[in-house]
């Protein structure tokens, strides 16, 4: 397919996503928000971890972080939500610098590990300080944002935004991807030695790749907050990064579309199951999330690069 | 032609009401089915399901059978919320859950927006503080639990100053705080609050401190092992002013582990499904029958919830969740008419409950009521 085809292909089936929210009910409306929401984060986690090679375990506390500042913001200050992007997107880029900087000096499974604490760590401020944060009872009715003059409190009209929000940072994704910055964050991933021998800050780029990955994960919190009109720690604690982490295997780790596919499964697979209606499948209603495991274990043993490695599998069974 | 039209649609209509009282009622449970919650989901779960079976046995409400349907919240709130709309959307009559106060608070909004009733078996305070007229407590709260302590030391005890031991995570500093408040309109002094850890083993310098605090009474608020090593310290130190505890200081796991230093230990006692009252045994029995495994509180709340739903349902004479929901408020519920219910109850305008609890004190190993305290609003 042509690059000018494949747009329009992908402009059409946003178009088709965005229209089926007049067909769905309300409550499948507020989980597809739910995987947009959860897109932003899986797709900064894409870029540490597929495009830059830094195994992250600690996604969920940018993510954590994001939704903290919006609610906390929005209902203690009445701080417009508009205002509470950028703030939290910066906040979380240097809060993954500051993470980075030293946690960086370790590779693979150790900087999972030390991620992994971070996250840990984050939880525990959320839990604990309860003048801030609400402690275990969290902070309830988070306000939704207004657009101009329309109120985005339906369902339906916060997919929209959250959807639209979504497209518009799969976009800045992709053009930082295709940037001298995105060649460079590839680079390092695929041979550190060589790429610093082209003159690459390994230090530097793997930095950036890091903390960029960590302002979309706050990002994605914010619209998490505006969503779920609630935060409390327990959502953002390291099963979530695992979810994450999950979704962007799944889907293939490296690939753009990957963590797209990976959440939408992760997400809606579950809900998908259970709620089959046909009689064959109302064993599903006890067993689905049984289902969900076997599903996931079949598909990572048939498909380790992820799903959307299922081009290039073909195209090497073509070719032997 | 338009005659026709409408006689149609007065058939349609006619035929759509005798469907509507022939359809069974809608009732939504969102319970924590797997994940962290899932020991707390399921007895609530269990216990709802127990009553609708016994209700359906014996001809449903006003006639129509329960058709009951659990779904899963994994004990995350966002799945909750989606739940929530999916129960609204589907037209239920009551929702029941989710038990977690996190989840519940996310939903809530939910069924407020549409005006469905919401029981809950979450307690924290939050919740019943937001002015949301169609949410209800199965449960009391510990803000509810301890004036009734604070009277029982105040009337019975006649002491002047207590001390208070209690362990330091999220259950005993909430009940501590709880005390110390409830204590103050009684002009109560807390003489000492000690401080303790969950898992603590050696309790001397706790009761060492009690003791030199020399108040009229000890307060102990644990969980039930912490409970019983302290007791058997208490003994050992020759503790010999009242020991007075709430529903985990005299309860059966308690009495087993502190062996002859749980004698003479009293406690206030809500929910327990060790409670002698004869309703609450047959609950129990019938429920491990069914279960083949005990309930707890948590299973306790679901079932009386459901026959709360049954007995005001029948006292408003229709099945309209909006009048539900304003005929709770202020409504009393009685054993003797409703056994159902297990306990005497009645709700506030808030959505909270009150229930008649029980004194009791542990008489030779064994958990026996000394006195039965009214309801917190009748003074």
């Amino acid at each position: 397919m042509s690059p000018a085809a494949r747009n329009i292909a992908l402009a059409i089936a946003i178009l088709a996503l965005a229209t089926s929210a007049f067909f769905l009910q309300r409550s499948q409306v507020y989980l597809l928000s739910l995987c947009c929401v959860y897109v932003m984060a899986t797709m900064g986690l894409n870029l540490t971890m597929g495009y830059a090679g830094q195994m992250s375990l600690g996604q969920a506390a940018f993510f954590g972080i994001g939704a903290y500042i919006d609610a906390i913001l929005t209902t203690k200050l009445g701080v417009s939500f508009w205002v509470v992007i950028p703030i939290a997107a910066v906040a979380c880029f240097f809060v993954g610098l500051a993470l980075g900087f030293p946690a960086l000096r370790v590779q693979h499974h150790y900087l999972a590990f030390a991620t992994l604490g971070f996250n840990v760590l984050v939880y525990l401020v959320m839990r604990n300080e309860e003048a801030l944060t609400g402690g275990t009872f969290g902070i309830s009715n988070v306000p939704r944002p207004y657009l101009f003059t329309w109120s985005l409190d339906s369902e339906r009209a916060y997919f929209w935004f959250t959807l639209a929000a979504l497209v518009i940072v799969a976009i800045l994704m992709r053009l930082l991807l295709r940037s001298p910055w995105g060649r460079a964050f590839a680079a390092l991933r695929d041979n550190p030695i060589r790429a610093e021998s082209l003159g690459i800050n390994i230090t530097a780029y793997t930095l950036l790749a890091f903390a960029i990955g960590a302002a979309y994960g706050g990002v994605g919190g914010v619209f998490y907050a505006g969503l779920v009109q609630y935060v409390e720690p327990s959502t953002f604690y390291f099963t979530t990064s695992l979810m994450m982490l999950l979704a962007v295997i799944l889907g293939g780790s490296g690939r753009f579309f990957g963590p797209v596919i990976g959440t939408v499964i992760v997400i809606l697979l579950p809900e998908v199951l259970r709620s089959s209606s046909s009689p064959a499948l109302q064993f599903m209603q006890k067993w689905y999330l049984v289902a969900f495991g076997v599903a996931l274990v079949v598909l990572m043993v048939w498909l380790p690069g992820g799903l959307l490695s299922i081009g290039d599998r073909r195209a090497r069974k073509a070719a032997a | 032609m338009n005659r026709t039209l409408q006689g149609l649609v007065m058939a349609a209509a006619m035929a759509a009401a005798s469907l509507a009282v022939a359809q069974p009622i809608k009732i939504f449970g969102l319970v924590e089915l797997s994940g962290t919650g899932a020991v707390s989901g399921t007895n609530f779960n269990d216990g709802v399901k127990l009553a609708v079976k016994e209700i359906n046995a014996s001809g449903g409400i006003l006639g129509r059978q329960v058709d009951y349907q659990a779904s899963d919240t994994q004990s995350q709130a966002p799945i909750a919320k989606a739940l929530a709309q999916k129960a609204v959307d589907q037209g239920a009559y009551v929702v029941m859950g989710p038990v977690f106060s996190g989840s519940i608070l996310v939903s809530m909004p939910e069924t407020r927006k549409a005006e469905v009733t919401n029981f809950t078996g979450g307690e924290a305070a939050s919740i019943t503080q937001q002015g949301n007229p169609y949410i209800f407590r199965t449960s009391f709260t510990q803000a509810a639990a301890m004036p009734k302590v604070a009277r029982y030391l105040h009337d019975t005890v006649k002491a002047k100053s207590v001390a208070i031991i209690f362990v330091n995570n999220d259950f005993g500093k909430g009940g501590s705080d709880a005390m110390v408040k409830a204590l103050e309109p009684y002009g109560i002094k807390v003489a000492a609050n000690i401080s303790t850890d969950p898992g603590q083993v050696d309790f001397s310098s706790a009761v060492v401190k009690a003791k030199q605090s020399n108040a009229d009474a000890l307060f102990v608020y644990s969980n039930e092992e912490e409970s019983a090593r302290c007791l058997r310290e208490l003994k050992k130190q020759g503790y010999d002013k009242p020991i007075v505890g709430e529903t985990t200081l005299t309860s059966q796991k308690v009495i087993e582990l502190a062996g002859d230093a749980a004698n003479g230990a009293i406690a206030h006692v809500g929910l327990s499904a060790d409670a002698p009252q004869p309703e609450v045994q047959k609950f129990s029995a019938a429920f491990q029958k069914e279960y083949h495994y005990k309930g707890d509180h948590n299973s306790l709340k679901g079932y009386s919830a459901m026959y709360f739903v049954k007995v005001m349902t029948e006292r408003i004479g229709k099945v309209d969740t909006k009048a539900l929901a304003a005929a709770l408020h202020g409504a009393t519920m009685t054993v003797k008419d409703n056994p159902g219910v297990l306990l005497d109850v009645s709700f506030d305008q808030n959505g909270d409950l009150d229930r008649v609890s029980y004194m009791t004190k542990v008489v030779d190993g064994k958990q026996a009521i000394i006195a039965t305290l009214p309801a917190a609003h009748t003074k």
